[in-house]
């Protein structure tokens, strides 16, 4: 849910993974207003949306042998969109948990309007900056809900101290 | 991360408007132009397909192929973005062997694989063998003429005459030999632009010159 790369630092240029990754994770509501005004570009399907499973791969401590998790419902599509008059066509991919259609066409597009350097900027703002602060909103809550169980534990110092642990004693 | 070699789709060609009925239609008419043995088959289809190679050739793989399915190109078609779109569309695998392919498609003027090359399957299975698309200059049902070819066999009532230009000079000899492997053996698919005519390994083709011999 949350990557590292989500905070690629300052200075980095927007690269297309990242922007990607982000689209895969926003909801409809910060999609729908922030593409109002694009919906409307010509636009031809080069893959209708279509619903399948994929399984996704875990690995324990991040160290270990993968394992199968289990499969989730994933929504693809890949959209040819004409961003303007003069520019080229450019197709947008989008991949999304669940069965919204409309979610990952908008992704799609999202996508698609990305790749023009002229509005890159302006999407930037508009759409992806409202998508980092949700992930970030959703992060620190769970973080927030997952400290509020969390226990510490306290180790006893050990009676029979080592030569080293007298050393110190001393030097108090 | 490393990079992977990506492949922009921006120069390809959607598959069919609606998936289902598209693939539907081709697969009637391939099961057609199968049954009824070099009798040509028109092809009717929406898919915007890659300007390498023939239309209906690329519909017809398009609706046969699946994730499971290997396909080989032959030289032209390799090297264009008809491979990306069939991979695109359908998630077949490209092999670099006729021999490991279970589809091959052949190019106009390209030089097609000697049939006895593909895949056969085993008298066990003679189902996992190849098909083999192939693009042809010419494909015309004919009278008995001297330059067509007289062909029999199961779906043929009496005897089917098929005019057909752009096939190797030694593809009825190829032929005899890949129907007296049945069960085994090769089924073809004959392409234009527009139409089709099949092939499958149980007819027989006696051509002008085999019949003179």
């Amino acid at each position: 849910m949350f990557q590292a790369f989500d905070n690629p630092g300052p200075g980095r240029p927007l690269a297309r993974a990242h922007w990607m990754a982000l689209l895969a994770r926003a909801p409809i509501d910060i999609l729908e207003p922030a593409l109002h005004g694009h919906a409307a570009l010509p636009a031809r399907w080069l893959r209708a949306p279509e619903t399948g499973l994929m399984m996704v791969q875990g690995r324990a401590g991040g160290t270990g042998e993968r394992f199968n998790l289990g499969e989730v419902t994933v929504t693809r599509c890949a959209l040819r969109v004409q961003p303007s008059e003069d520019a080229e066509a450019t197709v947008g991919v989008a991949y999304v948990l669940g069965r919204s259609h409309r979610q990952v066409q908008l992704a799609a597009l999202a996508d698609a309007l990305l790749q023009d350097p002229a509005r890159q900027a302006a999407l930037d703002a508009s759409l992806l900056d409202p998508i980092r602060r949700h992930l970030a909103q959703r992060q620190s809550e769970r973080q927030a809900r997952a400290a509020s169980t969390r226990v510490d534990f306290f180790t006893v110092a050990r009676e029979s101290g080592s030569i080293n642990d007298d050393g110190e004693e001393n030097q108090e | 991360m490393s990079a992977i070699p990506t492949t922009s789709l921006s120069a390809l060609g959607a598959g069919f408007s609606n998936e289902a009925l598209g693939s539907q239609a081709v697969f009637r008419a391939v099961l057609r132009a199968l049954s009824l043995p070099g009798d040509p088959v028109a092809l009717e289809h929406d898919a915007e397909v890659p300007a390498t190679g023939h239309a209906a050739s690329a519909a017809v793989l398009l609706a046969l192929l699946d994730s499971e399915c290997t396909l080989w190109l032959s030289p032209t078609l390799a090297a264009s973005q008809a491979g990306t779109w069939l991979r695109f569309h359908t998630g077949c695998v490209l092999v670099d062997a006729p021999g490991q392919a279970r589809f091959a498609w052949v190019a106009a003027g390209d030089a097609m694989p000697p049939l006895a090359s593909l895949q056969r399957g085993g008298d066990e299975y003679p189902d996992q063998s190849a098909t083999c698309v192939i693009d042809v200059a010419v494909l015309a049902p004919a009278l008995a003429g001297t330059d067509s070819w007289r062909l029999t066999g199961p779906g043929i009532q009496t005897v089917q005459h098929l005019r057909v230009a752009g096939l190797p000079e030694d593809f009825v000899p190829q032929w005899a030999d890949n129907h007296g492997a049945f069960p085994r053996g090769v089924d073809v698919v004959l392409a234009t632009a527009t139409h089709i005519a099949g092939l499958p390994r149980t007819t027989r083709i006696e051509s002008p010159s085999t019949v003179e011999a």
